[in-house]
């Protein structure tokens, strides 16, 4: 029987990614040949509408790069700004501005961490780690005022103080997650289901992580030890100490081993903050028109390092902003994951590089280069598609899924 | 002497083009301004002698007259080194240089959909970051561009 | 005729599928649609749930001001929905456009390209002004069934 070559377009959008993207897989049988992208489906135009508005705008309009990590981009702009105009940050700021950047990374893994469970076919996992996650959250839009871009940053400093009420029931919220990151942990290392079905999915090599320019997780999971905020720290990273979690796995496991490790980091990082929380003001005056001058920003991103170039003219409006998000990096290497791979693996390893999965329709068309016959696929398909491929293959979470819903109720 | 200090003496000292465009912006970051005849060897030399193995990313800049591009570098140990060149603006070209950093790709195409830069030896590819169907030769990213309702479509049609 | 036509209603409000589709939005709203789906908020109490594919659903929801990329697959998506159909716009961007107005590649919002039933503002809306949306369109659709 000869294999016939099909291409299947993925796509047009993978909400998975801040980046909604198509993609255009060649297959023969079940294996991956090539693989290529289509970005661009959730271009604005936010580079262009930066130099129209004023740097006070701005701020809020790179808050809605991204609503993942709302935090890092206003962070990452307002850290350029601040540079150009010579401001020194008030030390709380810095303080409460990490404090929230730890909080956002909790949330992001925890979702990552539930997105990732689905795309194997373990549900529960996905239930419970969002019921988890609704505790950060409570925390930051106590904080902050706001569930998702939290608006907490001004060129300056912040705009709101934590007040010790809200020191205390952060602190409370830090002691019941890591109890249930702990026991996350101990699924992860001990459920054979689960290693055996994360474990040798997407391998990215060390070699190949560096040639590529992997960012964050994604890079040290391939044992690549990059981490912007030892390596160039900015607001409080200096003033904390803090392990950068690596891996060897070089795959889907080592990447979820890795966002594990980092929340138990983060953790112990906000607990340090808050203990050493300094006292002062929270802002300082930065004029309106910023003196001309450019900055080039960094910001370790949940996902990986953002990147933010802001060029300034004297006036109230910047003359350039760039911005480089993480996973713009990171879509570079799922080519190389996804090569001689099973089809099977798609949703996971392209779920693996960034954690915010909304299940979305994916209109998926199959066809068939020798006949010309097409196929509509929904992505929803593709994912029934993988886990019923891995059953066939001896992987099955339903045995999974009612011991941790019996462990859930003992714990209860 | 600081690691940015030590890096602009070995550049300054390595390449005499290098007097008086390039300066430390703050600790851990640098910028170097050259010729584009003069931007390769400079780019090789911090890749290979300097250690600067990872392109953060590449910025285009409208500058009137030329348009400016940044290359930005960082080392393992957190130093960026932002090379800085500039080429005319009308039929900008620039050379690619994905044989470096194979991640220059989405960056190059970034260049040329925005800023409206050829850059010779791109693979063939898909188009980013502009939708299918964006009229040839509207650039947004140049200074004289404006939203243009007959060319790129109205709003509120 | 009268009977069946009441029983097909009735099932409609007590159980509108949804189908969820990102128009270029930041995810915020995504990630809060989501929310809404999981163990806290829990829409699945009110019957909904949420489909994989537009020919199953009731309701399209929305998020994000319309790229001009993804503007011909919304129209797409709409079109493959069975009638009658429903299309919610989740937060300020899907309502008005929001922040990303007057951008090069955007259409400030879903009406501008498909017609909408419900808004919900807010950047991002909270799960619970999501919940809010959704049990007042379906309380409406029930008042509209009665005239």
């Amino acid at each position: 029987m000869t294999m016939h070559k099909f291409t299947i377009p993925v796509g047009p959008q993978h909400p998975a990614l801040k980046e909604p993207e198509s993609f255009l897989v060649t297959l023969s049988g079940e294996k991956i040949m090539k693989f290529s992208a289509r970005l661009g489906y959730n271009h604005r135009g936010i580079e262009k509408a930066c130099e129209e508005r004023t740097y006070t705008q701005d701020v809020y309009l790179t808050e809605r790069i991204c609503g993942i990590c709302s935090h890092s981009h206003s962070t990452c702009f307002v850290q350029a700004v601040e540079e150009i105009a010579g401001a020194v940050v008030p030390n709380r700021a810095l303080y409460i501005r990490t404090i929230i950047a730890e909080l956002e990374r909790i949330h992001s893994h925890l979702l990552w961490l539930g997105v990732a469970g689905h795309e194997v076919g373990f549900d529960t996992l996905l239930m419970y780690t969002w019921r988890d996650r609704e505790l950060v959250m409570d925390i930051l839009a106590l904080t902050t005022g706001n569930r998702v871009n939290y608006g907490i940053n001004t060129i300056g400093g912040v705009r709101r103080d934590l007040t010790s009420d809200q020191i205390k029931k952060t602190l409370n919220a830090m002691d019941k997650l890591e109890e249930r990151t702990k026991y996350y942990i101990q699924i992860a290392t001990e459920e054979t289901t689960l290693i055996k079905r994360l474990s040798g999915v997407g391998v990215l090599s060390h070699k190949d992580a560096v040639k590529l320019g992997a960012v964050g997780p994604t890079a040290r999971a391939s044992g690549v030890d990059r981490d912007v905020r030892r390596d160039d720290p900015y607001a409080a990273y200096d003033q904390i100490k803090f392990k950068v979690i690596t891996d060897n796995h070089n795959d889907v496991y080592g990447r979820t081993l890795v966002r594990m490790g980092e929340l138990m980091e983060c953790y112990n990082m906000i607990r340090q903050l808050l203990k050493n929380l300094p006292e002062g003001p929270i802002t300082v005056k930065v004029p309106r028109k910023i003196p001309a001058g450019e900055a080039t920003s960094r910001y370790e991103a949940p996902r990986g390092e953002d990147v933010h170039y802001v060029k300034s003219n004297g006036t109230e409006k910047p003359e350039r902003v760039k911005v480089r998000a993480p996973t713009l990096a990171n879509i570079q290497t799922v080519a190389k994951m996804l090569e001689d791979r099973q089809l099977a693996d798609l949703p996971i390893v392209i779920a693996a590089i960034d954690p915010c999965f909304s299940c979305t329709d994916r209109l998926t068309v199959l066809k068939d280069s020798d006949s010309g016959k097409k196929r509509v696929m929904k992505w929803e398909d593709l994912h029934h598609y993988s886990i019923e491929w891995h059953l066939k293959h001896g992987v099955d979470f339903s045995g999974l899924n009612s011991k941790l819903s019996a462990k859930l109720a003992k714990v209860k | 002497m600081s690691k940015e200090e030590e890096i602009l003496q070995a550049l300054v000292k390595k390449f005499g083009f290098l007097e008086n465009r390039i300066k430390t912006q703050r600790p851990r970051r640098i910028l170097a301004d050259v010729d584009i005849g003069n931007f390769k060897t400079l780019l090789d030399y911090a890749v290979k002698e300097l250690r600067f193995p990872i392109l953060l990313t590449m910025t285009g800049l409208d500058e009137g007259e030329k348009i400016a591009v940044i290359y930005h570098m960082a080392s393992e140990d957190g130093c960026i080194l932002n090379i800085r060149t500039a080429i005319a603006k009308v039929n900008p070209s620039l050379k690619t240089i994905t044989d470096i950093f194979p991640n220059a790709d989405i960056y190059e195409r970034e260049l040329e959909d925005l800023l409206g830069i050829k850059v010779d030896g791109l693979a063939p590819g898909n188009r980013y970051p502009l939708p299918d169907g964006w009229p040839a030769g509207e650039y947004p990213l140049r200074k004289d561009w404006k939203k243009n309702k007959e060319k790129v479509g109205d709003d509120h049609a | 005729m009268g009977l069946v036509k009441k029983i097909v209603t009735w099932a409609r409000i007590k159980s509108p599928w949804i189908i969820h589709f990102n128009t270029g939005a930041c995810n915020a709203c995504d990630i809060e649609i989501i929310a809404a789906l999981t163990p806290r908020y829990d829409l699945e109490r009110f019957g909904v749930q949420l489909k994989g594919t537009p020919r199953h659903a009731d309701v399209l929801v929305c998020s994000g001001p319309v790229t001009r990329q993804i503007k011909d697959r919304l129209v797409r998506i709409y079109e493959q929905m069975p009638a009658p159909k429903f299309v919610v716009a989740v937060g300020t961007c899907a309502c008005t456009g929001g922040v990303f107005d007057g951008c090069y590649n955007v259409e400030s919002g879903i009406d501008q390209v498909i017609p909408v039933a419900a808004y919900i503002p807010g950047c991002p809306a909270s799960p619970k002004a999501i919940i809010d949306g959704v049990v007042k369109l379906l309380s409406s659709l029930e008042e509209s069934e009665k005239k």
